[in-house]
């Protein structure tokens, strides 16, 4: 009797132990479902929700943006505090995730904080001004844009992020009739419900497999966009509010002033934009980018880019980590990822495509 | 007896002669065996308060104690001296915010902070609460320090409210070696956020204090996590290292991007987080993320460690 309660009470003493991580087990396993606890919206069209994305008039807002990649490329560790530089930081782009602050006040004022580990990039545009300012080595750049600039809607983007209203209407403006556009659950983002839009390429022959895009159900506002890829389970890449305030934020976000011991460079733009940022996942975006002599074979989410050798830049093929990325094959050498694959042919041509490599060694034979 | 009394010859508390074993029923011991003793229900009624004073007079008698928060201290210190004494850091080399010191002194608190988080900090820390009550068993003091009622529980509490305080001097140890010394060595004036803004001293001073405050919290999991250890063991020492190389542990696996699904529930994930609060606007996000992951830490293992100490025999 005696022995029994002395060890009732060392199993109760014992209980906190047991208790207290279930508990955090039950509610790290709870805690994502409910958030995801479907909305139920009423139905709309595809047509409808096409309509309602660019009728959207969210001008002012603050949020936290996320943005992951799943593309397949060797990820490099971040080791100690202090963030590399060079290569290693343009492939980081690629592979790691990234969390990213937007305020954006009417057509004009907007500002973009990329958040690295213990640095930040920032992108301010207040009017015509835009600074471009990296804590990581102090340096703050100037542009003027033109005045034409200033219709607008899109906020400036940081060369690695851009809003998912930006990359949304980029890829709508895509839609061609090799796209099939349907609605999916109504999902929720940023604890706002939101109707699924669904572009799928009716294609077998590329490596997207779907395009989704979620949209606020207010605001006809686009909260995220997921691109999938084909014979991968988690998405390829995804841009996603997780955190959103459809008010205008403070005025004094968006004056900017180097700060005193800054390095500061002026930078005046030619045409009055910039280049379009190499994002992954954005189909029929390499054509931006690519050299006047390039050539196109294939038509939407098919298309293959070609670049003749003349066009290719002198240091790129006999870089160290191209090497390492490629592995050879038959006409060359491959640098596969999830969503894209790039081919550069024995002869120093390149070609590229979200499509298998048996396209873009069909597309190097035929010239 | 009381407990506070056994403890006031700090390091040199001499066994005397007093009831010896204390086993597991000692908190369900019918409260009328000790109702006698005056000094007991005194030490009820004040529920560990006395016993936390005695606590942290012991710790912070102890020359360690001293040595090792001198050692913290003179981290900024080397910074601030080695960057006064050659030449200009280039932006972007070295650990984050030093090309920032010779602009503005109080930099240096920060950048003491960044060096020491992820190696001297822990070490201090694993070293305090892994002495926690394996020091006691040690020394043979424990049972002594268990002969009140409902004992055990208060001696954790009291432990670990010891090592907690250990860890605010700790980084305030830093923090303030630094401003003082860059402030001695380097001009004093408004300072540049993450994002680019200036904010005035006042401010930044308050921005200096909110990271130590969030460093201050990143090192209670830790802490919770050597007073498990150290109720397993008898060996000081042993405890004390098995906390640092956890910690350790903890930052490889962090720093390995196959495990990144396990890293939001690594203790050490959110160590350098506090660079948030110095952006424009502060982002609070990281400072709830690690205060509920650090809390999470604290309850798991402040759990672990009433299950085995509650049931264990103290035999010395």
């Amino acid at each position: 009797m005696h022995e029994v309660s002395v060890m009732t009470k060392v199993w109760l003493r014992w209980l906190p132990a047991v208790a207290v991580p279930a508990a955090i087990a039950a509610g790290a396993l709870v805690g994502p479902f409910q958030a995801s606890a479907a909305a139920t919206l009423p139905i709309k069209t595809p047509e409808q929700l096409l309509a309602m994305v660019g009728a959207n008039t969210v001008k002012s807002l603050s949020g936290t943006l996320e943005q992951t990649s799943e593309l397949g490329l060797p990820q490099l560790p971040t080791t100690g505090p202090s963030s590399n530089a060079g290569v290693a930081s343009a492939l980081d782009l690629l592979t790691g995730p990234h969390t990213a602050r937007v305020y954006l006040a009417g057509p004009t004022d907007a500002r973009v904080q990329v958040m690295d580990q213990l640095a930040e990039r920032d992108v301010v545009r207040h009017g015509t001004d835009v600074w471009l300012y990296s804590s990581k080595d102090n340096s703050a750049t100037h542009e003027t844009l033109p005045a034409a600039g200033t219709d607008g809607r899109t906020a400036p983007s940081t060369p690695e992020l851009q809003t998912p209203d930006q990359l949304a209407q980029r890829m709508l403006a895509a839609i061609d009739p090799g796209t099939e556009v349907t609605v999916g659950q109504d999902t929720v983002v940023a604890g706002r419900s939101a109707y699924d839009l669904v572009l799928s390429p009716r294609s077998s022959d590329t490596l997207v497999g779907s395009v989704s895009i979620a949209v606020d159900s207010l605001t006809g506002l686009p909260l995220s966009v997921e691109v999938q890829a084909r014979g991968q389970d988690k998405p390829a890449f995804r841009l996603a509010f997780t955190d959103l305030i459809l008010q205008a934020p403070s005025a004094d976000l968006f004056t900017f002033t180097p700060p005193p011991g800054a390095n500061v460079t002026q930078r005046s733009l030619p045409q009055g934009d910039r280049l379009p940022p190499g994002q992954p996942g954005t189909p029929g975006e390499q054509s931006g980018s690519a050299a006047p002599q390039h050539t196109v074979s294939g038509t939407g989410w098919d298309t293959v880019i070609g670049l003749p050798a003349a066009a290719v830049p002198a240091g790129l093929t006999a870089s160290p980590l191209l090497a390492q990325a490629a592995r050879t094959v038959d006409g060359g050498r491959l640098v596969s990822t999830a969503l894209v694959n790039v081919l550069l042919t024995n002869d120093g041509r390149i070609f590229a495509g979200s499509v298998p490599l048996e396209l873009l060694q069909a597309a190097a034979a035929a010239r | 007896m009381l407990p506070s009394d056994s403890r006031v010859p700090s390091d040199s508390r001499v066994p005397d002669e007093v009831p010896s074993d204390v086993p597991q029923e000692s908190t369900s011991d019918p409260p009328g065996d000790l109702s006698f003793d005056p000094l007991v229900r005194h030490s009820r009624t004040a529920p560990g308060w006395e016993l936390l004073a005695s606590e942290l007079t012991v710790l912070f008698r102890r020359r360690r104690t001293w040595a090792m928060l001198l050692a913290l201290a003179a981290v900024p210190v080397l910074i601030a001296v080695a960057v006064r004494l050659s030449s200009p850091v280039a932006p972007g080399r070295g650990p984050a915010f030093l090309d920032r010191i010779t602009q503005n002194g109080l930099f240096v608190g920060v950048t003491g902070l960044v060096v020491s988080i992820p190696l001297f900090l822990p070490l201090t820390i694993g070293v305090i609460a892994g002495d926690t009550i394996a020091g006691e068993a040690g020394l043979g003091t424990l049972r002594y320090l268990l002969v009140a009622p409902a004992g055990r529980v208060r001696l954790l509490l009291v432990k670990y409210a010891g090592a907690a305080v250990f860890c605010v001097a700790a980084t305030v140890a830093v923090a303030v070696a630094g401003v003082v010394i860059g402030v001695l060595l380097f001009p004093v004036g408004p300072v540049t956020l993450l994002s680019g803004d200036t904010i005035g001293v006042g401010q930044s001073v308050l921005r200096l204090l909110l990271v130590a405050a969030y460093v201050t919290v990143s090192l209670l999991g830790l802490s919770a996590v050597g007073l498990f250890i150290s109720t397993l063991t008898e060996v000081p020492v042993g405890a004390m290292a098995a906390t640092i190389v956890l910690s350790v542990v903890s930052e490889v696996l962090d720093a390995l991007p196959q495990l990144v699904w396990l890293h939001p529930w690594l203790f050490s994930h959110y160590w350098l987080g506090f660079a948030d609060l110095l952006r424009q606007p502060v982002a609070w996000g990281s400072f709830a993320d690690n205060a509920w992951l650090q809390a999470g830490y604290v309850a798991v293992f402040g759990a672990l460690a009433y299950g085995r100490f509650a049931t264990k025999d103290v035999l010395s």
